[in-house]
């Protein structure tokens, strides 16, 4: 499902905003759409949907999406859709660097203070690989996206960067997913990527990879979740002549410091 | 060199040119603002008329947007809560400028401190990496820390008027005036876009109307005029909404500012003046509290999911308020969309500077003016109703329609007012769950504002740059 618009005016004066910028090629539609966070009311509505606070920037109008026209099959990334696979129960829930501190001494202070409001992931940790229809399905496959075909200098005809949620961790990290997409004369990649760093604690990079070629139709999804100790990473790092805390600002550079722990691979046709 | 005088507003008019004056004469200002702020008090007595304002985070155009729009320094008194660095570009420039102007007009400016007024927090969020860059060593970054050290905490705000000398701005377009209170009604809310036109406006417990008219005994035909009641829809960002239309008390108690929220080792505002601020921001106790806490629709106290922290809920900020005196908390540290956000039935607002946050989330930014006590010429300090001889009470406020503004002695209202005033004060003591005085919140005007323009401040607009990412 996606979350419908929040009243926001169209020509926002806010710069870099769209209300939905498309191109086609080759009988897939590629659409994007970028507005200002959501207001008060509808993260209220979606806070009672999805059961959790959304983060505090929620670009929950935002969108990235292609779609082949002929079948109606698309692939949607939407930020309600990656928040609704977010633990809402609080099993996997962290805590910050300093947590154990601060509880033993509040605890002692305050033992009448005991509840937790509202545990869940609060990290938005998701592991969102695009809204898809049920047919056609994708399927596990073994061939890889073509990384040769990609770094082709073929000229980009459509670019986008769409943010779809962003949260400091209350100043203990960065939390963010956002969706990059580049269209070619024959092909496209789609890389929505989930970013997580909370200071002293994780690093999370969870990247989805949809790759388009369109003469054959066909469609590879590539996902690839890394995570690492904090402590681990720095560790590394301050052994090399980098300058630390800007890598870790970063993740196309830290993703290398950081082993893969999940990896899946599917493609499907569309005819 | 010295910065006093000349210096100081040459320093100044390069700050607001957004040009880093020399490390030097930052070695000096900051010295200079220490020995300034090490007299303040933790907890800085501010009068009224008052502009307060919320984060900053280094957007330093949208500060002066904010100049712009709610009036020059020292022409309009500034109370800012905070968080004047790390997130945006020009955190120094915003920074430095600030404290000039603290220095310039000490009486003028209130600067208090938020939770990234804070070395460990500054490393990690741009303010140490910005000073590296612009002076290529961390000296300055160091001064400026010693100067967050001597921050104030809090700020506590007197002589607020209850209600708001009417603006005669031009009203905003697509605003439904149907729903605006009478021209003389008593304004407790109004809501201003950049350019000084009214978005919304909201009278002083306009809520009673209902309950006036519901009185058997009430003749609306003889008695004053009755401002039409509100759209239930109340103006983004305020409590309006809720049943407790604006707020729901009478004589205006002070208003405290803090960063972040309350502390549950704090239910005295003395509390905070016993502490001892001049150290780094700590990870726990009431100091971090007073920075870092929020307040959510909770019962009590709560724990943060994070694992530290705390939050708190209406009846906490009902129950210090009540203690200490206040009729309103003003707090900053969270973004809201619409600029602020009036929560438990408009005890606590919080305000939020930084439009188009971070440069890319699109909200808008706004500041809460309090006007002072006697500037509305009727004003006269309201009683709960038991003084019959004014034949008033706080009710009065919203429905007196006789004579031109703020009339605050009642005038001719109808008999049945009075039988309402009675009910509506023992609803409120119910609501409250004792009989006390209570505090009627000051008149909040909110002027709202977008991100400076593009052009403004010399940066290319952001249009995501193609790259052959893989």
């Amino acid at each position: 499902m996606m979350p419908s618009l929040n009243g926001a005016l169209l020509d926002t004066h806010a710069p870099g905003h769209n209300a939905g910028t498309s191109i086609t090629r080759d009988g897939f539609k590629i659409t994007t759409r970028k507005l200002p966070i959501l207001k008060a009311g509808p993260i209220e509505d979606m806070n009672k949907k999805l059961g959790i606070a959304p983060p505090e920037m929620i670009f929950g109008d935002n969108l990235a999406r292609v779609e082949h026209t002929a079948t109606g099959w698309r692939i949607e990334f939407n930020a309600f859709d990656a928040l609704d696979r977010v633990d809402k129960t609080g099993d996997s829930m962290l805590k910050v660097s300093y947590s154990k501190e601060w509880q033993q001494n509040r605890q002692k202070q305050f033992e009448d203070i005991k509840e937790v409001i509202k545990p869940f992931d609060w990290s938005y940790s998701t592991d969102y690989k695009g809204s898809t229809p049920n047919h056609p399905a994708f399927q596990p496959t073994d061939t890889p996206i073509p990384l040769a075909l990609l770094k082709l200098p073929d000229p980009i005809l459509f670019f986008d960067d769409v943010m779809l949620y962003e949260d400091e961790l209350a100043d203990n990290g960065i939390a963010m997913l956002s969706c990059k997409i580049r269209v070619m004369p024959a092909r496209l990649l789609l890389l929505s990527r989930f970013f997580m760093r909370l200071d002293d604690v994780v690093f999370r990079i969870r990247d989805t990879r949809v790759f388009v070629e369109f003469a054959t139709g066909e469609v590879i999804r590539e996902y690839t979740a890394r995570e690492e100790k904090y402590e681990v990473v720095r560790k590394v790092l301050a052994g090399t002549k980098e300058d630390v805390l800007a890598i870790m600002r970063d993740p196309n550079r830290l993703a290398e410091y950081i082993p893969v722990v999940d990896k899946s691979l599917e493609n499907v046709v569309l005819k | 060199m010295s910065i006093g005088g000349s210096d100081l507003d040459k320093a100044i008019t390069q700050l607001r040119a957004c040009r880093p004056i020399p490390e030097n004469q930052v070695r000096e200002l900051c010295y200079k603002a220490r020995e300034l702020l090490i007299e303040e008090g933790n907890v800085v007595g501010v009068d009224a008329p008052v502009t307060i304002c919320g984060d900053i985070h280094g957007q330093f155009h949208d500060l002066m947007e904010l100049f712009r729009v709610g009036g020059d320094v020292p022409e309009t008194n500034y109370l800012f809560m905070g968080d004047f660095v790390d997130r945006g570009f020009y955190s120094l420039e915003s920074f430095l400028l600030l404290l000039c102007l603290k220095v310039r007009y000490p009486d003028r400016i209130t600067l208090i401190r938020g939770n990234h007024e804070s070395r460990q927090i500054t490393t990690v969020y741009g303010f140490y990496d910005e000073c590296l860059r612009k002076y290529g060593s961390a000296n300055v970054w160091r001064y400026c820390c010693e100067v967050f050290d001597y921050l104030a905490l809090g700020a506590l705000v007197t002589g607020a008027a209850t209600s708001l000398s009417p603006t005669d701005g031009p009203l905003a377009e697509n605003i439904n005036i149907e729903n605006f209170p009478e021209a003389d009604a008593d304004i407790e809310i109004e809501t201003l876009n950049a350019n000084g036109e009214i978005m919304y406006r909201c009278a002083r417990n306009s809520d009673s109307q209902s309950s006036v008219t519901s009185q058997p005994n009430s003749n609306p035909a003889s008695s004053s005029p009755i401002a039409p009641t509100p759209s239930r829809v109340g103006a983004a960002g305020t409590g309006a909404t809720s049943s407790a239309n604006g707020s729901t008390r009478n004589d205006t108690g002070a208003i405290l500012c803090v960063h972040g929220g309350l502390s549950p080792l704090i239910d005295t505002i003395d509390k905070i003046r016993l502490l001892d601020r001049k150290q780094e921001v700590p990870h726990e106790g009431a100091m971090c509290d007073l920075l870092w806490s929020d307040p959510d629709e909770i019962d009590g106290w709560g724990l943060s999911p994070r694992g530290a922290g705390f939050l708190f809920g209406a009846d906490i900020v009902k129950c210090f308020n009540h203690k200490n005196d206040l009729s309103l908390i003003a707090r900053a540290h969270q973004l809201v969309m619409e600029g602020f956000k009036e929560m438990f039935d408009s005890t606590i607002v919080t305000v939020w500077s930084a439009p188009n946050y971070c440069y890319r989330c699109g909200n808008v930014a706004a500041i809460l003016e309090l006007g002072e006590d006697g500037s509305n010429a009727g004003y006269v300090r309201r009683s709960n109703g038991d003084q019959g001889g004014g034949g008033g009470g706080w009710i009065l406020g919203s429905n007196v329609g006789v004579g031109g503004v703020g009339i605050g002695n009642g005038g001719p209202t109808g008999g049945g007012n009075g039988n309402s005033v009675g009910g509506l004060n023992r609803r409120l003591s119910s609501v409250l769950g004792e009989s006390g005085r209570t505090r009627e919140g000051p008149g909040r005007r909110y002027r709202v504002f977008e991100a400076a323009p593009q052009d403004s401040r010399g940066m290319p607009a952001k249009k995501p740059v193609a790259d052959y990412f893989l």
